[in-house]
């Protein structure tokens, strides 16, 4: 039986076909303005890679993510806490925190054995500690996300950056830029503030092992690296791209409602 | 009561105390090496300070009676009944510049208080839930003059530790006339009676008497004292005089012959200074006089106050806590002494005279201190956890505007550096100082 | 706000909960009637009901910015007072005879000193409210009330007797147990009234003069005895906090098949799930005794807290809650800390609990129904 996820985000759109228990195909599109727009694109390319006709070979599938009202060949929605949370549980079962980082907000939740959500906090007010805050300071520094990312940029002496407001941060960044800092050290510390937030989060739901970190910033191994020195354990990693947890979730849920009915 | 449990669950909740008093004692050290005038002043007040804790930690670790209570909780009846006390507020005005203290500050995230709480609320919050806080025999809680004030109260015998611990919090009402002044004295005399009752420290009313009138001589020096600041250059700045006379005054052991002493060495110095004709910093002359309408910023005071000095000639002739009505309580009863003790730490004690009531204060505070201390520039700092006080800018900004008076509202933490950092903050009067054509 | 409810009582409650002036209070003072606006649900409205004034609660309905608020308040002042305020600045408000405000809290107690700098409202008067719940803050509050009375009766050429008390207090109480009514009807497995359209009906009560209101909420009650709600949801909610007067909020949280079935809010329980003892001899003892301890308190009231916790556990097991929503205004120190002492408390007996911030006017509403459709999901629902 096929099934499908679909995880539509504010920077990428996220489809995921799972046929019983393993993962068919799955696709990453960049975002448009229209949500609909950008489900369908997702999962044409998932059905496509799949080698399926058509939408109709699915049985079910569940739309999540911010634009999940928007997917219209949805049979239900399911929020993005919970996609996410099944996903990287079903990658991996021993997670029990999980850290999302998307586009727009990020999220941390702490799951049971069954990989069900006890507990979760959001912060999806503001751009700080979010998929905008590293495009913009990527822009900053002209170094790209690859820069940001990769772990021979990091700087083994990190910057401070205090400023709260990723707005504010921008502009300390280029202070630090105009000051004549190590770009290394800058990028170490861009990845350090976003951290500590995180870790503010992650200790307000409880960490417990294994924590993994699912959306498309979780490729950010500098970020990794920096959150493991915070909280003092490892990130542990998914088999599959981090970035299609909350497809793989929403296919899972949708899986489920499939065999019930 | 001393069983091995208890002991660590005791000494735990001392641990962070005694790196208070530690780090008090190394501020010691570096202000015996000082051969100045100011620097034998610091030693005695950091001596007092020290001494403060030790009593409380020789009290928690041998069961004996101590209480938690605030200084605008008059602090004489505890004098006067030979009780130790701290404040459980102690740390974020004491020792927020301490090096351990961004752990802590990240601990209070860590237990989920909303982060617009005042910082100097969620820090005894966390160190409470934490077990990080010497539990007293009893607790006289603070109800004034802020919400998240009333807030630690609750939170504290919340508390499965502290549930049990006897609690008492004076009510503070709104109006500040005779019939609130009565009230309030009822309330003391109450605080009285359970402090009796559950420390075994009885009140004598002579005692008192003698208390109050050490109390009021430290009053009167602090009045003489704070006439001198008048004087232009003021004589001292920041760090020595201001806001240390009320510590002295009403925080660590009220009406103690030590602090009158201390007083009367302060007021020497600064006629000492006034002769030579010397200011504050001799090595930045005073460009401009500033009314600091606040609590110093105890988190990164060490990085801002000398920088104003030295950048701006800018000295600190006074702030919120260096000034008082001075009016001495009178002794002739008990009726007189609670009456005049309500009056003194409902009305008069800084902050609450402010904060607790309406308005009015905040105008004519400022207005005072403007004319008397012939002030260039008012800085309300905009502390984040001054919420009543955010809806008062209007209020100060247009009185100084009536008065002539540039008026900056900063908008910062005067504990927690990570909120607005200490540039931010030097940019922001840097620009309201060249904007306003001072120093 | 969605409705299906076909009743014109509902309709017209509705109305006067969705703008600040409306056709009632148009009525009253066409007829010669003062109005004294409000702060606060714990000024006894019934002082004012005895001297012939319409109390009328604050709010910043329909308010679109703070700017003219923004000279007096700063951005760390909680949105509720900024807003209202803003809204009198406005002119929205210059139908007040007389503002009534008290010491409740650090942010709308500056309303009182703004207010009086910038508004020529003729009456304006501000109570001291106790800060802890004993016999002596009774006392305290009697003399208030007394010299509330005293002055509202000079100001406004009244004599406010005894007996006028009484009937003022025996009328407001007609209010509260109408209103138990209404909410007894939403214990049913199906409700035939929503948590949104309750709270219309509730912010209505202070907003229209209590007799015709009265008479209203007879008419729906009658409307809705026969009927049964069709509304499908996933879970029974309670929300808990404070100055929540929008029921668009609640909309949206049962649009996501949360269904609030009852709540501990200012314009909710707390006013009315006890009456003013009308049996007492002294009327003005009675009500100091109501506000100050017998009224389900609020976090604003001190010592009181383990009291509050039973009152949300008892409504729980009465309503039959799964799971609760307390919600604060940033910047709210009261609720930011009373939370953090539910969520341990609710914890503790095993009810699912979600903490909202929010600001006075609605935004964010895709965030929101996210973290209600997270909760509902998390409860297993």
């Amino acid at each position: 039986m096929l099934v499908g996820g679909c995880d539509v985000g504010s920077t990428t759109g996220k489809a995921v076909i799972l046929d019983g228990t393993s993962i068919v195909s799955h696709f990453i599109v960049p975002s448009t303005t229209h949500p609909e727009r950008t489900a369908r694109m997702a999962m044409d390319e998932a059905i496509k890679g799949a080698g399926l006709a058509s939408l109709t070979d699915l049985t079910y599938v569940v739309g999540t993510g911010y634009g999940r009202l928007k997917v219209p060949f949805a049979n239900e929605n399911v929020s993005e806490i919970t996609c996410h949370a099944r996903g990287a549980h079903w990658l991996n079962p021993a997670v029990r925190t999980v850290v999302d980082i998307g586009g727009q907000d990020c999220k941390v939740m702490s799951l049971d054995k069954n990989g069900k959500v006890l507990e979760f906090a959001m912060n999806d007010r503001c751009a700080a500690g979010t998929g905008r805050f590293f495009e913009a300071m990527a822009r900053v520094l002209g170094c790209g996300l690859e820069g940001i990312s990769s772990l021979e940029n990091q700087g083994t002496n990190p910057a401070t950056i205090s400023s709260q407001c990723s707005v504010f941060a921008e502009s300390e960044v280029v202070t630090l830029i105009n000051e004549g800092l190590d770009l290394p050290n800058i990028v170490a510390g861009i990845n350090n503030s976003v951290a500590n937030r995180i870790f503010a989060m992650v200790r307000r739901v409880g960490l417990a092992k294994e924590l993994a970190m699912t959306g498309g910033c979780s490729k950010n191994e500098g970020l990794a690296k920096a959150l493991e020195k915070k909280l003092g354990v490892d990130v542990t990693l998914l088999p599959q791209d981090p970035q299609i947890a909350g497809a793989v979730g929403a296919a899972l849920i949708a899986g489920e409602k499939a065999s019930s009915s | 009561m001393h069983d091995k449990h208890n002991k660590d669950a005791i000494e735990k909740s001392l641990n962070r105390y005694k790196k208070e008093r530690d780090w008090f004692a190394f501020l010691l050290q570096a202000a015996e090496m000082m051969d100045t005038p100011e620097g034998k002043l610091q030693v005695k007040l950091l001596r007092i300070l020290i001494d403060s804790k030790e009593k409380v930690i020789d009290c928690s670790e041998n069961g004996k009676p101590f209480i938690a209570a605030y200084y605008c909780t008059a602090p004489e009846l505890f004098t006067a009944m030979d009780l130790p006390w701290f404040m459980i507020m102690e740390t974020p005005f004491l020792a927020a510049s301490a090096p351990y203290i961004t752990e802590d500050l990240e601990g209070t995230e860590e237990i989920g208080l909303g982060t617009d709480l005042c910082t100097a609320i969620r820090l005894p919050i966390y160190y409470i839930e934490t077990g990080q806080m010497p539990v007293p025999t009893a607790v006289i809680g603070l109800l004034s003059p802020c919400d998240g004030t009333t807030m630690l109260q609750q939170v504290l015998r919340h508390n499965s530790a502290w549930k049990n611990v006897p609690l008492f919090s004076p009510d503070p009402p709104y109006s500040s006339d005779e019939r609130a002044i009565k009230y309030f004295a009822n309330e003391l005399r109450q605080m009285v009676r359970f402090i009796e009752e559950h420390t075994g420290h009885k009140l004598d009313i002579d005692r008192l008497r003698e208390v109050c009138e050490e109390s009021n001589r430290c009053y009167s020096l602090w009045q003489e004292y704070n006439e001198l600041r008048r004087a232009v250059p003021c004589p001292h700045g920041w760090e020595i005089g201001g806001a240390q006379a009320f510590a002295v005054s009403q925080c660590f052991k009220a009406g103690d012959p030590r602090c009158t002493d201390w007083f009367r060495q302060l007021v020497e110095c600064g006629e000492e200074k006034i002769k030579a004709g010397r200011g504050a910093n001799d090595y930045a002359p005073e460009r401009i006089r500033l009314l600091w309408f606040d609590i110093m910023p105890y988190g990164w005071i060490f990085e801002f106050m000398p920088w104003l000095e030295f950048e701006w000639g800018a000295i600190l002739v006074t702030d919120m806590f260096s000034n008082f009505p001075y009016t001495l309580i009178d002794t002739s009863s008990e009726e007189t002494m609670f009456h005049d003790l309500a009056k003194r730490n409902l009305m008069d004690v800084p902050m609450i005279r402010q904060a607790r009531g309406t308005a009015e204060n905040f105008s004519s505070d400022i207005v005072r201190l403007v004319k008397d201390y012939k002030i260039d520039a008012v800085i309300w700092p905009g502390h984040m956890g001054h919420k009543d006080g955010a809806a008062t800018a209007g209020i100060m900004r247009a009185t100084c505007r009536d008065i002539g008076v540039p008026f900056l509202h900063i908008g910062l933490d005067l504990f927690d550096r990570r909120y607005t950092s200490v540039d931010e903050v030097k940019d922001k009067v840097s620009q309201f100082f060249t904007g306003m054509g001072l120093g | 706000m969605e409705t299906n409810l076909t009743s014109s009582a509902f309709k017209e409650l509705a109305a006067a909960a969705s703008g600040i002036m409306n056709p009632a209070v148009d009525d009253w003072r066409s007829r010669g009637g003062k109005v004294v606006g409000y702060f606060c649900s714990h000024v006894p409205t019934e002082v004012l009901m005895a001297a012939g004034i319409l109390p009328f609660r604050m709010r910043g309905t329909g308010s679109t910015g703070t700017e003219l608020s923004d000279a007096y308040f700063s951005s760390i002042n909680c949105s509720f007072p900024r807003h209202t305020f803003n809204q009198a600045l406005k002119g929205e408000y210059d139908f007040l005879d007389g503002l009534l405000c008290i010491s409740s809290c650090d942010h709308v107690r500056r309303v009182y000193d703004n207010w009086k700098q910038n508004l020529p409202t003729p009456f304006i008067r501000i109570m001291s409210l106790p800060k802890k719940v004993g016999d002596p803050q009774v006392a305290w509050y009697r003399e208030e009330i007394q010299i509330l009375r005293d002055e509202l009766g000079k100001h406004f050429g009244v004599e406010i007797s005894d007996d006028r008390l009484r009937e003022a207090i025996a009328l407001r109480n007609q209010t509260r147990r109408l209103q138990r009514q209404l909410y007894e009807l939403r214990k049913r497995e199906h409700p035939p009234i929503s948590g949104a359209e309750t709270l219309a009906v509730m912010v209505a009560g202070s907003s229209i003069p209590a007799e015709p209101y009265n008479q209203l909420l007879r008419t729906l009650l009658d409307d809705l005895a026969q009927s049964n709600g069709s509304r499908e949801y996933r879970a029974r909610l309670m929300v808990v906090g404070s100055e929540l007067d929008d029921p668009e909020y609640l909309d949206i949280i049962e649009g996501q098949g949360g269904l609030v079935v009852t709540d501990s809010i200012c314009y909710g329980t707390r006013t009315m799930w006890v009456d003013v003892d009308e049996t007492a001899a002294d009327p003005v003892g009675a009500l100091a005794r109501y506000y100050i301890q017998e009224r389900p308190s609020c976090p604003r009231m001190n010592g009181d807290q383990a009291r509050r916790s039973q009152f949300l556990q008892d409504l729980i097991r009465e309503f039959q809650v799964d799971g609760v929503i307390g919600e604060r205004m940033l910047f709210c120190d009261f609720w930011c800390a009373e939370h953090y002492m539910n969520k341990v408390d609710l914890k503790e007996v095993g009810i699912p609990f979600l903490q909202l911030d929010r600001e006075y006017i609605l935004s964010g509403k895709g965030q929101l129904r996210t973290r209600i459709q997270a909760f509902l999901e998390t409860m297993g629902r």
